[in-house]
């Protein structure tokens, strides 16, 4: 019966979420002082091509109706939540115009997941498996070093670690390409070779300042959890310390990591803007920020509505994953 | 240890799956294997498969197309026409010439010429032995299909200005064109043809158009009478190749100019300045667009073979068609006032706000046209005696003619070699002259208009402290944000209470289209042809709105009856009456007198090439035309580049 009431609560607060997050994400860009198609004319007026302003009128006219941009907010809300709902259609993209929201989304999705979800798994694992080394046998000189060397990678914005591996591979010693030019298609050798060359250098500067993250909580957890009383009575005990690690510190100290790691995959659809940009990466990051720069409601409400539904699925997943990582926790 | 492996080699089948579901391919397969690598016995090849020796590399202004098989030039979310396709592939009835300053035809042989004196009845007959790239014949039926398929097509947006322009285009045989407008016309040519950067009006192929849904149509695979053909795109839209048509001599090039050089051309997006420097550094671009001074001063460093259009200082080409200054909002006090916008004018210290801004690497401009070659002869030098005597209402004499003198003087004590040494030259290069820096004046001017000022700062006529904002783009545009940080720096020396909003592109052209500012780095200043009465249109009254609607033109809401009713005259003179120019020349000083717009600077382009692979391009000693990159007139250049045997 408990469970049957955290399971209603947990999906009520996860509809809450989702439904107060996608109308605060339809509302949010109408407030801003910026009009899409004016984006689109100053765009073209920015390249100093001429417009006659009889031109201007007209095409304003045009791209509002095409635009769906008449009307009122409130009926623009309503049609949106409709078509989300029922059809899962974000509509068109207008700094785009016609192409699909969905059909860009559905574009760039793989190449973000494909990126982060390696660079944030691999990240974790390593770094947790550090941390964990470094604040159980904080005494050892190796957890220093290790502890040393992610202390000073972790406070590197990771666009300055992106910046400086350009620099290094494929400039100085021009091992990997400057800009990103994928071969072939499908599951060809050209193209998973050319994808490995490619996302080498974004998924290595998101990794090693990743890594520094995870180590540097893990040893802080696993050191306080080492002292703890149980751990010390495992020892006189007789455990071995091999097992006391694996068996004590690294489940206690794993809870608030596998919290982590779930709400970090969720944030995954957000992408990794800087990352993307500097390696001109073609993932959803790109997508978010050229989308905000051009007003583009459409492309906003799809993109960010990804982002929390994700973020809300991954909260919901982890409070069911916690009572089965955590036998204290039960569900009540 | 052997579960570690298994969840390496998981996380890297998971990558690989994921990414590999995405069509990451060329569409076509390269002709030859890629990678930046020598290959065997042939050379460096491009990262596309093509020898780099036969490859043209240029940078893509626009950045990455998220939807790069969207090629359809009539709908607004279609590839970046500069991306290549307005330079390669697409044409215009007419292009222009921007050193002689003129229209020239391209797919038109001739220039509209009336057939009657009404001005609303034309004919202009096209080029003869033109194809498009799949082959079959081009002829006037294709120019009236685009002009009914937009009469009839409403959802387009161009669609709506052109039923405002043209009521038929009928095509009397297969070179000939008939045209009707709605209104009598003098400038057809300028309105359907390249005044700047490109046109609206392309013409479309019929027998592939008249198929398809003209809004829906997606032309993927792009046809045209250019004289290169896509060959591949890259599907993530940072790049696409083109290929010279083995039938170039039936191209719009082929015909008029030659044979163009490269083979292949290669429009790639790098990404952030950085990596751009760095591509040019290692030769893997030859053609780059605007970089910062900062970055030029780098890459002259590391790569020898990098040419700017002047071999020396100040390096930039100073004949892009925009001007760039302080836009008032001449609506909002206290900017409504004219001596207050001449008082800003005066106390703008222009030689140290060319420093800041582009370390001196600037022309100024005194009048609402740019200072560009052709406009300097036409309007700048003949209006100096004019500049010289004008006075403000209290007699005062703002101009002077030193500025260019007093550069060189200012750029040889930092040690600049180059420079400039006779009067005529150094001109040419910095410019007519500009407005004195005379804080003196300005507190006059200031005074007269009710500000007072307290200790060392200025309040507004009611008392409050003068606080002033000025809008600017925030990191695109790089001379107009500059400027407005040096300009700021100029007036706050002066005792206002200056600031810099940076905003990014959307809010900062919305800004300007509702009136939401008072002082923006905007540049509503931009003509290229002698004839400017186009360009100038926008300040005509008739386009005032109240502030907080979108405004079509005259964004500066400035209402000055003499200078709508010269261009209501100038749009029933034809371009060759010799009045045209004197009725620019008097809205000019209609415009210096009102200053709703403080010019100060042409735009100076950094905008490079490398020649390690390629010679024959344009600069200062060979100006067959301007380094307009992006303009859909570079498929005329393409004949002057070849190899250069590296």
């Amino acid at each position: 019966m408990d469970f049957y009431k955290f399971l209603l609560s947990r999906i009520l607060t996860f509809i809450l979420v989702v439904f107060i997050g996608i109308t605060a994400v339809f509302f949010v860009p109408r407030f801003l002082p910026s009009d899409p198609v004016e984006a689109m004319i100053g765009q073209m007026t920015s390249k100093s091509a001429f417009l006659d302003p009889k031109a201007v009128e007209t095409l304003r006219e045009t791209l509002n109706e095409s635009f769906g941009l008449q009307g009122s907010v409130l009926s623009q809300y309503l049609g949106f939540f409709k078509r989300v709902l029922l059809t899962q259609d974000f509509g068109p993209s207008l700094a785009n115009y016609p192409a699909p929201v969905n059909e860009l989304i559905g574009r760039a999705l793989p190449w973000t997941m494909g990126l982060l979800l390696t660079s944030t798994v691999i990240s974790w694992l390593i770094g947790n498996a550090i941390g964990l080394l470094a604040g159980f046998r904080k005494e050892k000189p190796y957890s220093k070093a290790l502890e040393a060397i992610s202390i000073a990678l972790y406070p590197i914005p990771y666009y300055i670690f992106a910046l400086v591996l350009i620099m290094l591979f494929s400039y100085i010693f021009p091992v990997f390409p400057l800009t990103a030019t994928f071969q072939g298609a499908g599951f060809t050798w050209e193209h998973i070779r050319s994808l490995i060359i490619n996302s080498t250098l974004p998924a290595l500067s998101m990794i090693l300042v990743g890594t520094g993250w995870w180590v540097i909580s893990m040893k802080t957890i696993s050191s306080g959890i080492a002292e703890e009383d149980y751990v010390h009575f495992a020892r006189l005990k007789g455990v071995k310390e091999r097992k006391i690690m694996s068996r004590y510190v690294l489940p206690n100290a794993a809870l608030p990591q596998v919290t982590m790691l779930a709400l970090q995959l969720g944030a995954i659809f957000n992408g990794a803007l800087v990352t993307e940009i500097l390696f001109g990466y073609p993932g959803v990051g790109t997508l978010i920020y050229n989308s905000i720069l051009q007003a583009d409601y459409n492309l906003i409400m799809g993109t960010i509505t990804l982002s929390i539904i994700a973020v809300a699925g991954a909260t919901f997943v982890v409070d069911f994953l916690y009572p089965f990582l955590d036998p204290r926790v039960r569900y009540k | 240890m052997r579960d570690k492996a298994w969840i390496v080699c998981y996380l890297m089948a998971i990558f690989v799956l994921l990414t590999a579901c995405t069509d990451s391919g060329a569409t076509q397969p390269p002709a030859a294997s890629g990678g930046n690598q020598e290959a065997s016995g042939s050379g460096k090849m491009t990262d596309v498969g093509t020898p780099r020796s036969e490859t043209l590399i240029v940078d893509i202004l626009s950045g990455r197309s998220p939807d790069p098989d969207r090629m359809n030039p009539y709908m607004p979310g279609a590839v970046a026409m500069d991306s290549g396709l307005h330079q390669l592939i697409y044409a215009s009835m007419w292009e222009i010439d921007t050193v002689k300053g003129e229209q020239i035809p391209d797919l038109a042989a001739t220039m509209p010429e009336p057939l009657d004196d009404t001005n609303t009845k034309f004919r202009f007959k096209i080029q003869e032995g033109l194809a498009w790239s799949d082959g079959v014949e081009f002829t006037a039926d294709d120019v009236q299909y685009t002009a009914d398929m937009l009469l009839k097509t409403k959802e387009i947006g161009y669609s709506g200005y052109f039923s405002s322009l043209v009521k038929s285009m009928k095509a009397v045989d297969k070179t000939t064109i008939e045209v009707e407008t709605v209104q009598p016309e003098t400038r057809l040519a300028q309105k359907l043809g390249v005044v700047i950067w490109g046109t609206s009006f392309r013409v479309m192929p019929k027998h592939i158009w008249e198929k398809e849904d003209p809004t829906q149509f997606k032309f993927t695979d792009p046809v045209g009478v250019g004289p290169y053909k896509l060959s591949k795109r890259d599907p993530q839209g940072n790049w696409f190749l083109y290929e010279k048509r083995e039938d170039w001599q039936k191209s719009d090039v082929g015909k008029l100019v030659g044979e163009p050089g490269p083979r292949y051309v290669l429009f790639k997006y790098f990404g952030p300045e950085e990596k751009r420097i760095v591509a040019a550094i290692q030769h893997d671009m030859d053609i780059l667009q605007d970089i910062t001074p900062e970055s030029w001063e780098v890459l002259r460093q590391k790569n020898e073979y990098a040419k700017a259009w002047y071999e020396n200082f100040p390096y930039a080409d100073m004949n892009d068609p925009c001007e760039r200054g302080m836009s008032f909002n001449a609506s909002k006090a206290p900017y409504d006032n004219e001596d207050v916008r001449w008082a800003l004018t005066l106390l703008t210290d222009i030689k140290n706000v060319s420093m800041a801004t582009f370390g001196g690497m600037l022309r100024v401009s005194p009048i609402i046209l740019p200072p560009i070659s052709v406009l300097q002869e036409t309007y700048h030098k003949p209006m100096k005696d004019w500049l010289k005597e004008f006075q403000l209402s209290d007699g005062y004499k703002p101009f002077e003619d030193t500025y260019a003198k007093d550069m060189v003087d200012m750029l040889k004590q930092q040690g600049i070699k180059g420079l400039p040494t006779d009067s005529a030259e150094m001109e040419n290069t910095f410019g007519v002259g500009w407005f004195k820096y005379d804080p003196e004046e300005a507190t006059k001017l200031l005074e007269k208009a009710g500000f007072k000022k307290e200790g060392d700062k200025w309040l507004l006529p009611d008392g409050s402290p003068w606080k002033l904002t000025i809008n600017a783009p925030a990191n695109f545009e790089v001379q107009s944000m500059r400027l407005a940080f040096a300009v700021a720096d100029s007036w706050r020396k002066n005792g206002i209470d200056v600031n810099v909003q940076q905003m990014d592109a959307a809010t900062f052209w919305d800004s300007e289209s509702t009136g939401n500012f008072e002082v923006g780095s905007y540049w509503p200043a931009c003509g290229l042809l002698p004839d400017s009465t186009a360009n100038l249109q926008g300040w005509n009254k008739e386009y005032i709105v109240p502030n907080g609607q979108q405004a079509p033109g005259n964004r500066n809401r400035w209402a000055n009856d003499r200078v709508s009713g010269l261009l209501e005259g100038l749009n029933a003179m034809e371009p060759s009456d010799p009045k045209v120019i004197a009725d620019i020349t008097e809205i000019n000083k209609e415009m210096v007198k009102g200053m709703p717009f403080i010019p100060m600077f042409g735009t100076s382009k950094f905008v490079p090439v490398d020649t390690y692979y390629w010679q024959g391009f344009q600069n200062a000693e060979n100006e067959f035309e301007g380094p307009w990159w992006w303009w859909s007139q570079f498929k005329f250049y393409t004949p002057n580049y070849k190899p250069s045997g590296n």
